[in-house]
């Protein structure tokens, strides 16, 4: 059964733009929101976390938080965390290439199909921890 | 080539017009190679793109939240050109759709407007005058006895006929002051311009009428009468109410913005210009 809007988790990845890894790491959460687990998961614009918005800054603090980081500055984790978010499972997208020697992911502005199956397994990965916390919730 | 940019696009993550306004962004840096520069880490460590901002900024909101907008007027930097993408589909009549990931109609409608954005400064400002104009101003006070004097320091520029540009782009606003407006009185009438007709600088670009005097409306700046505001002509107490923003008289094309600005006043320079005038003010 779908959870109502205020008690799914929110994935957050950051902004995202100008890189590869961020790209991934935004296609990975529209991945988890819209296809994979649209029910329990949400996202939200990370600028509006950081421009103060008080409907964003109420949600990180009540809701759990994932946040994905495509780059290593990790705006997305460290924005969240300085709201007083609650980050339940930080993932970087550099990790996932751990398992990918040589993969060519694409460029900022396109996935190649290396970059598609990285995308996929963060997905899948995320979408699984997911289920896990709200399965948490149900017990 | 077109001239580089640097892009300031807002995050664009959660709503069907944020992407749209990230594709954007993309579009034009991929177009006039220019810089692009992330939000959050401009907000976070603004240090980092110093060297990009030295070129001529580029500035993209996809919602009216204007998340890139607000950032861009924290840091003080100051936009070349503007687009709030909702607000410009609003104007075309076209949709964002529903969908996080923009389908291919709506990457070529993304194609059309970084286009359109980078093109001939006519066009291009078509496309973000209207939010751009519609941004908070900031107002520096003169008080004499019980009158209060609003002067905005930034983005405007006036004549010493007590008359404003505000310029965006390759375009202008232009109105009364507030303190011309006080000196009038209410309101009673406001000509407006033809739309069409080329102006020089210092020309009546309309007039306004009160019970106590008729007064052309000096234009600060030369250039071609692309809009006019109705609102004013049908109700001119809104140029009483709200003389630098919603009291807009015309819109111009600009013509020669460099030698028109050689004889215009600043903020600072028109602020003390009124506290002069406020000194002998006998309303």
């Amino acid at each position: 059964m779908a959870e109502s809007a205020n008690s799914k988790v929110l994935v957050i990845p950051c902004s995202g733009i100008g890189k590869v890894h961020g790209l991934m790491a935004r296609e990975a959460t529209y991945r988890v929101v819209e296809d994979l687990d649209p029910g329990a998961s949400d996202t939200l614009c990370l600028a509006l976390l950081v421009k103060g918005d008080e409907e964003a800054v109420t949600a990180v603090r009540t809701r759990p938080c994932i946040t994905i980081d495509g780059c290593p500055k990790l705006c997305s984790y460290k924005n969240v965390q300085l709201a007083g978010g609650t980050i339940a499972e930080s993932v970087r997208v550099v990790d996932a290439f751990k398992g990918h020697k040589g993969a060519r992911p694409g460029t900022a502005t396109e996935l190649a199909e290396d970059g598609w199956t990285i995308t996929d397994e963060i997905a899948q990965q995320i979408a699984a921890r997911v289920r896990e916390m709200c399965g948490g919730e149900e017990q | 080539m077109p001239e580089r940019y640097a892009v300031l696009p807002c995050n664009g993550l959660d709503k069907a017009v944020g992407p749209l306004a990230r594709e954007i962004a993309l579009m034009v840096v991929e177009a006039c190679q220019g810089e692009l520069i992330c939000p959050v880490l401009y907000n976070n460590l603004p240090a980092h793109y110093a060297k990009a901002l030295e070129l001529p900024l580029i500035v993209v909101d996809g919602c009216g939240t204007r998340c890139a907008s607000k950032l861009a007027t924290e840091h003080d930097l100051k936009a070349r050109r503007k687009l709030q993408v909702a607000e410009t589909l609003k104007e075309l009549g076209e949709s964002a759709g529903e969908a996080l990931t923009p389908d291919p109609e709506r990457l070529a409608l993304c194609r059309r407007l970084a286009e359109r954005l980078l093109a001939a400064p006519a066009e291009g400002a078509t496309l973000y005058t209207e939010a751009a104009f519609a941004e908070p101003v900031e107002y520096a006070t003169v008080t004499h006895d019980k009158f209060i004097f609003h002067i905005p320091m930034q983005g405007y520029l006036f004549n010493e006929n007590h008359c404003w540009a505000r310029v965006v782009g390759s375009r202008a606003r232009v109105g009364i002051s507030d303190y011309m407006q006080q000196e009038l009185g209410d309101l009673t009438f406001c000509e407006l311009p033809q739309v069409g007709a080329e102006m020089g600088q210092f020309d009546a670009v309309g007039s306004v009428e009160s019970v106590k005097a008729v007064s052309d409306i000096i234009s600060p700046v030369s250039g071609r009468v692309v809009a006019v505001n109705p609102a004013v002509a049908e109700t001119p107490e809104i140029i009483n109410e709200d003389p630098y923003v919603r009291g807009w008289v015309a819109e111009l094309e600009l013509r020669d913005l460099e030698s028109d600005r050689a004889l215009l006043l600043d903020g600072e320079a028109y602020l003390a210009l009124v506290r002069q005038k406020a000194a002998d003010y006998r309303p």
